[in-house]
């Protein structure tokens, strides 16, 4: 057998069970020693046939290597079948840079002549652009809203905070990231009490994906001043979970104060409507209104109560004397004294001029005129600026089942008359025997 | 002795007016006959290192002077990158890739392909983009202000299928 033929034949049967078997882990294998030919021509037919047997193997071994992700897998330069891998290997090193670019926010990523994968790849880039434009749209609304954001989780822990929420609670994010919100801005109410978990409806309703509306709550700034604010929570789901809530929170301390000092204005029209403004004791028109309320109570529960009035004796004289000025003074006075010596649950109002009316709640007539007399002492001993010795008149009338106010206060007035008529300083009651005339 | 030739942009010319028939293109063969003619010439007159070096500095100032008139400096780094991209692309220059970046020290490994030098070249066994490394260091010194090397590691010319170039700042 010629040489060449050996070595065709040889080569043929190496190729045939390379076509038959593959390749596999040892490769593709010349079973021929350049050395074995004399001829020339045969030995450098045989020497290339090596080369391409080794270049052969080592692209298969690369293309192994780069199926397997190892993109710094290397290859000889000399390897003329490896040149289109050497191609592709330099794309996937280009793309896993990309792709790390895109993780990383850039995308001003494109891919170029890689066909349907560019397509894809770039495809991908313009969802990500849209939404990160989206994203930019409601970051801007977030920031210029004016209302305090806060995005949560199921469990209330905090995961974002837009800008006004930083400055209203004085909280960075990155100091705030992960902390659930219970022990931190929404761990005690109004009076700065703390808490307990349970108590919590704003978290059961983060916890239960609930709307939740709170125009009452206080938020604990990092000051550790509490923030009355007015919060909307709502539920942040995706598909069928529930991811977490939306926290929505203004400031209403300026609503809160203007609310109380309305109440303060009101409570001083209301005093104003009700006191008398001499003397700061309660108005005819308050005393009748209370009237109405004891007289409701009595005929309720059948219980007792006078009504005692009573009059400063010879006001006149004081008046033309020291003048109004000083009269004014006596009334201011005497309205004192007697506050100063009823008990808290008897009411005194001025009836008019110089006239004055108690109601002594649970008393019965005779109870009356002692609560009567006591006061008329008092006055009596009560040193007044001028002149020094003021004297009062009582009349006392007591309760009945089908008395009105006007009837009630008739008879007293009635009593206080006799009194008047009887010598002043002393006190009548309605069932006094009828002065002679 | 006559006066150095300092280039201006200007230079290149009006095309639109000059060529309105042919227009601004040409043939990769027409420009590689050109470079190759004037490296056979420059090696012969000043040796082949010099010469290197000499394509190495026209290629940094056409850098510069490409990135001065054709790209905008303003651009975040990232984007820059991606403008050049996609005018080399465009000007059919090369396909510009970044394999690696070190974003802290600036270092990067950029590969391009179809690159107009040396693309389809026979294997010569050395690198032959001088022009290139020239052009992407000019490129990054307009941008940053600051200087770097661009070494070409991998080349068609050495049996590669991409250009590839290391760049690194100039250490002062």
């Amino acid at each position: 057998m010629s040489s060449s033929t050996h070595l065709l034949e040889t080569l043929n049967h190496c190729l045939a069970q390379a076509m038959e078997r593959g390749i596999g882990k040892n490769g593709l294998t010349f079973p021929i020693s350049c050395e074995e030919f004399q001829d020339p021509s045969c030995r450098c037919f045989c020497e290339n046939l090596e080369q391409i047997f080794g270049q052969i193997n080592e692209t298969y071994r690369l293309a192994e290597a780069l199926a397997n992700g190892q993109l710094k897998a290397e290859v000889s330069r000399s390897n003329i079948f490896a040149m289109p891998l050497k191609a592709l290997q330099s794309s996937l090193r280009h793309l896993t840079w990309q792709t790390n670019q895109v993780a990383a926010g850039d995308l001003s990523q494109q891919v170029t002549f890689l066909g349907e994968f560019s397509e894809s790849f770039n495809h991908m880039i313009e969802s990500l652009r849209d939404k990160k434009s989206l994203e930019q749209r409601l970051k801007t609304i977030t920031d210029v809203i004016g209302e305090g954001i806060y995005l949560v989780d199921t469990k209330g822990a905090l995961l974002f905070a837009n800008p006004e929420a930083e400055k209203l609670l004085g909280y960075g994010i990155e100091e705030m990231a992960g902390k659930i919100i219970l022990h931190a801005i929404h761990k005690q109410v109004a009076d700065g009490t703390l808490f307990a978990p349970e108590e919590t409806r704003l978290l059961h309703a983060i916890a239960n994906g609930q709307t939740y509306n709170d125009n009452d709550c206080v938020f604990t700034c990092k000051s550790g001043r509490l923030m009355p604010v007015s919060l909307a929570c709502r539920p942040v789901v995706t598909g069928d979970s529930l991811e977490g809530a939306v926290l929505a929170f203004h400031d209403i301390s300026e609503q809160k104060k203007y609310q109380e000092s309305l109440h303060k204005i009101n409570a001083l029209l209301d005093m104003q409507a009700s006191t008398d403004g001499l003397t700061g004791i309660y108005n005819r028109a308050k005393f009748s209104k209370l009237l109405k309320v004891e007289i409701a109570r009595a005929a309720r529960y059948g219980s007792a109560m006078s009504i005692l009035m009573f009059d400063i004796d010879k006001f006149k004289d004081v008046n033309d004397t020291y003048g109004h000025q000083s009269g004014d003074k006596v009334l201011i006075e005497m309205a004192r004294a007697i506050h100063h010596n009823i008990r808290s649950t008897e009411i005194v109002a001025r009836w008019g001029g110089e006239e004055f009316i108690i109601i002594a709640p649970g008393c019965g007539l005779e109870q009356g005129r002692q609560l009567a007399d006591i006061l008329r002492l008092k006055v009596e001993q009560t040193a007044f600026s001028v002149p020094r010795k003021i004297t009062v008149s009582f009349g006392v009338a007591v309760f009945r089942a089908d008395d009105t106010e006007i009837s009630l206060t008739n008879r007293a007035d009635t009593a206080l008359y006799r009194a008047k008529e009887n010598g002043r300083n002393r006190v009548e009651t309605e069932d006094s025997p009828a002065d002679p005339v | 002795m006559k006066k150095a030739y300092d280039f201006s942009w200007q230079d290149l010319g009006d095309l639109t007016a000059g060529r309105p028939n042919l227009g601004g293109e040409t043939s990769v063969a027409i420009y590689r006959l050109m470079q190759f003619t004037f490296k056979d010439i420059l090696s012969k007159e000043l040796g082949r290192e010099k010469t290197s070096e000499l394509f190495v500095k026209a290629g940094y100032l056409a850098g510069r002077e490409f990135c001065r008139n054709m790209l905008s400096t303003a651009l975040p780094f990232n984007e820059f990158i991606a403008d050049l991209k996609l005018k080399l692309i465009d000007l059919k220059v090369g396909i510009l890739q970044v394999e690696q970046a070190d974003m802290e020290r600036f270092e990067f490994i950029l590969t391009v392909s179809e690159d107009l030098d040396c693309s389809g070249l026979p294997i010569f066994g050395e690198t032959v983009c001088d022009y290139d490394e020239g052009f992407i260091a000019g490129v990054l010194r307009e941008y940053t202000g600051k200087e770097f090397t661009a070494r070409e590691l991998d080349c068609w010319a050495t049996g590669d299928r991409t250009c590839r170039f290391v760049v690194k700042p100039v250490e002062r």
